[in-house]
């Protein structure tokens, strides 16, 4: 039998007891912005995730995150067409799977965006308008999207698929694959990543791909027409469309540099400008079959 | 007059002096007089370099889309959008500002005569050893949170930090080696920026602890 005075030491020493990890309950997030035009949505993403954007006809912006812990705080507000959504970290402390939000927005097709990411991938489809991604280690993919395209990564890579406008890149260790693209103006380049463009050259278009150690690999078709310039410095260029390719048609006598290797030559009419370059990798030119 | 014609002004008619149809606006604009003091910085700097010709518009167009881009000057299209954004870029503004200025110092003696050609040489392996060295000594400075720390930012950060050193040690030495190697001084200059702005967002980073 336990005493009377005993039960407030028990009472003590069981809220002493080591109690199992909580586990930190997933937060949920949403809210619905009607706008009239064509918005211009900015997110920040502090924390870890992913950020996902989609188009659809109504003309609201909708964000929804998806936080793993109360560890983070999302903010969302707007300013008539432009929405501000930021994810800040409030516990600096917390563990790295606490410290994650997700984020999915759907926007009016035309849409302009600036998104900022950390780790997690960054994925838009069928969204027009001028876009700014960023992000440290997370991917960038692309689909159906056009506009001025800006990407800017450390490590992450892009993938660009059927994209249309102008697309700028720039990356130190990130890949990018820019698929199908209907793109005027190309300018892509990364320090040690690899290139590959699959795809038309548009005429009047500027495509400037450079890569310091990586691959630089272009696939055209026989039916496009452009003047191209490929440049290395210790590198190798590795022509495997020679048939097609002729002196340059438009009376320009290109001289390579003493101090580097390359080519220059015309497919069909030369009417886009392709330049290519690499400091040490290799550059390869193909045709499609 | 607004801000987005203020530039357009600056850019047909140049800044010095500030033309008529700008000095009302900048009278009350703290933003278009901090591009303005932002040009005139970099003009000066590049008026301390020795014989050189005027570098083409195309630089100064370049430069300001990169100073933009880097949130150290705005135009006024995005002025509003990335008012936080500019908050989180504060303190990488002086190690790229530096960096940029080396940069179009680069650019502006790539526009001297032939006949200066060892000048050149001599003038490009200074530029790039002082860029070198300011970078140098701000990765040494790098808060030791960052380097030590476990997060997957972190290790990212870290490695294509030694990505672009050892690009840098291989650029350098082909320059020391083949100073008229245009290509590779191109890599360089690229290799450096993305260092100084590498740099500055693990300081960042380190600093706000995230």
């Amino acid at each position: 039998m336990i005493g009377r005075g005993m039960l407030p030491v028990l009472g003590a020493g069981v809220l002493l007891l080591p109690s199992p990890p909580v586990q930190a309950a997933p937060q949920h997030f949403e809210r619905h912005f009607a706008v009239k035009g064509r918005p211009v949505v900015i997110l920040q993403n502090v924390a870890n995730g992913r950020i996902e954007v989609k188009s659809s006809k109504n003309s609201e912006v909708v964000v929804v995150a998806t936080q793993a812990s109360n560890k983070i705080g999302v903010v969302a507000e707007q300013a008539e067409e432009r929405i501000d959504v930021t994810a800040t970290i409030l516990d600096n402390s917390a563990p790295a799977n606490e410290l994650e939000a997700n984020f999915t927005l759907t926007v009016p097709e035309e849409t302009e965006l600036q998104l900022k990411s950390q780790t997690g991938l960054v994925y838009v489809e069928q969204v027009m308008g001028d876009m700014t991604l960023q992000s440290v280690a997370g991917d960038i993919h692309l689909k159906e999207v056009s506009g001025y395209i800006v990407v800017r990564t450390t490590g992450g890579s892009l993938v660009c698929t059927q994209c249309a406008g102008k697309l700028n890149f720039n990356s130190i260790s990130g890949n990018a694959q820019v698929l199908q693209p209907g793109l005027s103006s190309v300018t892509l380049f990364t320090m040690s990543g690899n290139i590959l463009f699959d795809g038309e050259f548009i005429r009047t278009g500027i495509y400037t791909m450079k890569s310091g150690k990586g691959t630089v690999e272009v696939h055209f078709s026989g039916n496009d027409s452009f003047d191209l310039n490929a440049q290395t410095a210790t590198g190798t260029v590795d022509n495997q469309a020679e048939a097609l390719l002729r002196p340059d048609s438009h009376g320009v006598r290109h001289i390579a540099s003493r101090f580097t290797k390359g080519l220059f030559g015309t497919v069909g009419s030369g009417l886009a400008k392709v330049e290519l370059s690499s400091y040490s990798g290799t550059i390869r030119i193909l045709k499609r079959d | 007059m607004q801000c987005k014609e203020v530039e357009v002004v600056l850019e047909r008619d140049g800044f010095v002096p500030v033309p008529e149809a700008a000095r009302d606006h900048l009278s009350g604009c703290s933003s278009c007089r901090n591009l303005i003091a932002d040009l005139t910085a970099i003009v000066a700097t590049a008026h301390l370099l020795p014989a050189e010709v005027e570098p083409p518009a195309r630089v100064w167009t370049s430069l300001r889309l990169q100073l933009e881009e880097e949130g150290i000057i705005r135009s006024a299209a995005t002025r509003s959008g990335w008012l936080n954004f500019l908050e989180f870029f504060r303190p990488r503004v002086w190690a790229t500002a530096a960096v940029g200025l080396l940069i179009v110092a680069a650019a502006a003696l790539q526009f001297q005569r032939p006949t200066t050609q060892p000048i050149e040489a001599r003038a490009y392996e200074n530029i790039y050893e002082n860029t070198s060295l300011t970078l140098n000594n701000d990765e040494a400075h790098l808060p030791a949170m960052q380097l030590a720390g476990n997060s997957s930012m972190d290790v990212s950060l870290r490695q294509n930090l030694d990505i672009v050193d050892k690009f840098i040690v291989d650029c350098e030495q082909r320059v020391k080696e083949q100073p008229q190697d245009e290509l590779t001084r191109d890599y360089l200059s690229g290799a450096y920026q993305q260092k100084a702005e590498l740099i500055s967002a693990m300081m960042d980073r380190g600093g706000s602890g995230n």
